[in-house]
């Protein structure tokens, strides 16, 4: 068991490191006052594979391992959390599961597009009555002689502003407990998206409610098969989760730094408040618990690396990395004291980013039960 | 084919420097690794000739001597375009002054690639700052070097080479094989570097390892050792200690003026570069 970064890792990390620090720090900020992300530095970001990450390289794409993967979403979080939650909602929740259900004409069709970052991708489940409970879920899709008619209404989509390619949920209208998924195209008529969500953080992801009032989606847009929705969802939700995991950990990563750096930098009674043993205490908290995310989000991504089960792990890394960063960005605040609680200060911004972590992607109640789940089932 | 040898440093990561206050000397051991940033513009360079399709073939090579973590770079310099990436390293490498590194890649290209007909190296590494080991290369080599470029043309077979020195903008041209150091020119580079592409450092590593060359493989002398065969010696590594110590000027103003020309007029006449006891103040009157 080796515990330090390969080299190709150590050389994602500061290639990364290298674009986010030059190309977004500077810009995070004014990015925060949102919503949208501004057009030149995706642009920048297209050649460099920011939108297929885990795309094989024949449909455009990177074709970087789970590892790497994080590493990506953690870096592009540690300075823009909004931005790193475009990234990974596009790659895992978008992307995936077309490249792991959709057949060999709807990967062509789409993946290239969305890999080169021309299409973003999308992923709807939540309605106003559907969010942890998949099942209540009320877009209808309607059977017709060559395809669907969807109608319904999806909320608090990520991308929702700016997506091109969108995963949508619906139940079949004979059989309401029949879930599939269809992917449309932002230009389907009948499509539309609503305004801007006004949340208190991710401020810059122009996340939206999209409307679909009698939509004609083609027979062969349907992802997988008629029925699989379900199945389709959970496996989306499952790689989804390792993505937030490693968001979480940069936005965690990034309030530890500028906590260390103010603490040590911070006179007060005639000495920096490092060293007083309560900061003390603090930093190596938050240190410590950064850590074992860290160590929870590589294992999540390292066996789905080697195609084992991983789902448990997942939300495990889920669930400790979210609560990590809700924890750490409080502390970090704390140690920042009144600057902290303003928008002067990075932390002020990454303490709203941090909490939604523990909501989205299945709330930690979720991921609980999905740790509970694996526990019990079991073969003892 | 032109085949383009590029040199390419591993430099520590300035902005992580972990500097030992008590020795004054670099804790190589902690310090993180990056390509050395004039050498990355050498590269820079090196790919913009490739990419022109009025060069033809082009293969580039992007040589580095150093530890066994000098691997990395090299692989960002596949990630980044290079075709090959070649390691010296060897014990008996360690403590190279800027001599024996360029008896040591001179070895290497010597031996190596007979066929090199462009060798570009940074115009002086971030860390030491001594811009010798181009220049020693090309001697060593016998071929000759142009330092300081800006720019770089491939024309009927030689290079033609812009440099800005003293004032002058000089338009050079040079048979090959022969090197050229790589410039950094503000804001108008034509060699800032380019981002790695993610893709990019996948495939650098999915091609195999790096080749990696000891002395033997060199064809060094069995007794070499480039400490020992170094001709410069270091005395002595310190960081300069630097003390502000402020003045007040206490009287009358004409007594304060004359003190402060009398005390500190050559500090800034120098820093100002003109000598301020001649200066005409004739618009002063």
């Amino acid at each position: 068991m080796d515990f330090n970064p390969g080299m190709k890792h150590q050389l994602i990390r500061k290639t990364v490191r290298d674009f986010a620090e030059n190309e977004i720090r500077h810009r995070a900020a004014e990015m925060d006052k949102g919503p949208g992300f501004p057009q030149d530095l995706m642009e920048k970001m297209k050649p460099l594979h920011y939108f297929g990450l885990q795309t094989p390289t024949h449909l455009g794409g990177a074709g970087l391992d789970t590892i790497s993967y994080t590493i990506v979403v953690e870096e592009i979080s540690r300075v823009s959390a909004a931005l790193g939650l475009c990234i990974t909602v596009h790659n895992s929740v978008g992307i995936y599961p077309i490249l792991r259900f959709g057949t060999r004409e709807q990967q062509q069709q789409f993946v290239p597009p969305m890999a080169a970052g021309d299409s973003i991708g999308a992923f709807c489940l939540t309605e106003a009555n559907a969010g942890s409970d998949a099942g209540g879920v009320e877009t209808v899709a309607r059977k017709t002689d060559n395809g669907f008619i969807l109608n319904g209404t999806k909320i608090f989509v990520t991308n929702g502003g700016i997506c091109g390619t969108i995963l949508v949920f619906a139940v079949s209208d004979t059989a309401p407990a029949q879930s599939s998924v269809f992917i449309v195209e932002n230009h389907t008529p009948g499509f539309s998206v609503g305004e801007i969500e006004d949340l208190c953080g991710m401020r810059a992801n122009p996340v939206a409610s999209l409307f679909f009032e009698d939509c004609r989606i083609p027979a062969d847009h349907c992802l997988g098969k008629p029925g699989q929705g379900l199945k389709i969802g959970l496996a989306a939700l499952d790689t989804g989760r390792i993505g937030v995991a490693a968001q979480a950990l940069g936005i965690a990563q990034a309030a530890f730094e500028e906590s260390l750096a103010y603490a040590k930098a911070r006179q007060q009674f005639n000495q920096p408040i490092s060293r007083f043993q309560t900061i003390q205490n603090y930093l190596a908290d938050m240190a410590l618990q950064i850590d074992a995310s860290r160590l929870l989000v590589h294992r999540a991504a390292a066996l789905k690396d080697k195609g084992q089960p991983f789902s448990a792990q997942a939300a495990m890394a889920k669930l400790h990395g979210s609560t990590t960063a809700r924890k750490v960005t409080n502390l970090a605040v704390q140690i920042h004291g009144g600057y902290g609680y303003s928008k002067e200060y990075d932390v002020e911004r990454y303490f709203r980013d941090a909490k939604v972590t523990e909501i989205y992607e299945g709330t930690n109640e979720i991921q609980r039960m999905v740790i509970a789940r694996d526990l019990l089932t079991r073969p003892v | 084919m032109l085949h383009i040898i590029v040199c390419i440093k591993q430099v520590p990561m300035v902005s992580e420097l972990p500097w030992d206050p008590r020795t004054g000397t670099l804790k190589r051991e902690t310090a993180q690794g990056m390509m050395d940033p004039a050498a990355r513009r050498a590269l820079e360079a090196a790919l913009q000739i490739k990419a022109d399709r009025t060069s033809g073939p082009v293969s580039i090579t992007a040589v580095s001597m150093g530890p066994p973590m000098a691997e990395e770079v090299l692989f960002e310099a596949r990630a980044l375009g290079a075709d090959q990436g070649v390691l010296l390293t060897d014990p008996c490498m360690a403590g190279a002054d800027t001599c024996m590194t360029a008896v040591i890649l001179g070895k290497f290209i010597k031996n190596h690639c007979p066929d090199a007909g462009l060798i570009l190296c940074g115009s002086m590494s971030s860390d030491s700052e001594t811009a010798q080991v181009g220049p020693q290369l090309a001697e060593d080599l016998d071929i000759p070097a142009i330092g300081y470029a800006r720019r770089l043309e491939l024309v009927d077979g030689c290079i033609r080479v812009e440099r800005h020195v003293d004032d002058f903008l000089e338009l050079m041209e040079m048979d090959l094989p022969g090197l050229v150091t790589i410039d950094h020119a503000g804001e108008s580079d034509r060699y800032t570097p380019r981002y790695v592409a993610l893709g990019g450092v996948e495939a650098a590593f999915n091609k195999g390892g790096i080749q990696v060359m000891n002395s033997r493989a060199l064809g060094l002398d069995h007794a070499f050792n480039a400490l020992k065969h170094s001709p410069t010696k270091i005395m002595d590594v310190y960081s300069p200690v630097t003390e502000k110590k402020g003045r007040v000027l206490t009287g009358a103003v004409k007594k304060m003026v004359d003190t402060l020309f009398d005390d500190y007029g050559k500090i800034v006449s120098s820093a100002m570069g003109k000598d301020l006891k001649t200066h005409d103040h004739e618009e002063d009157v």
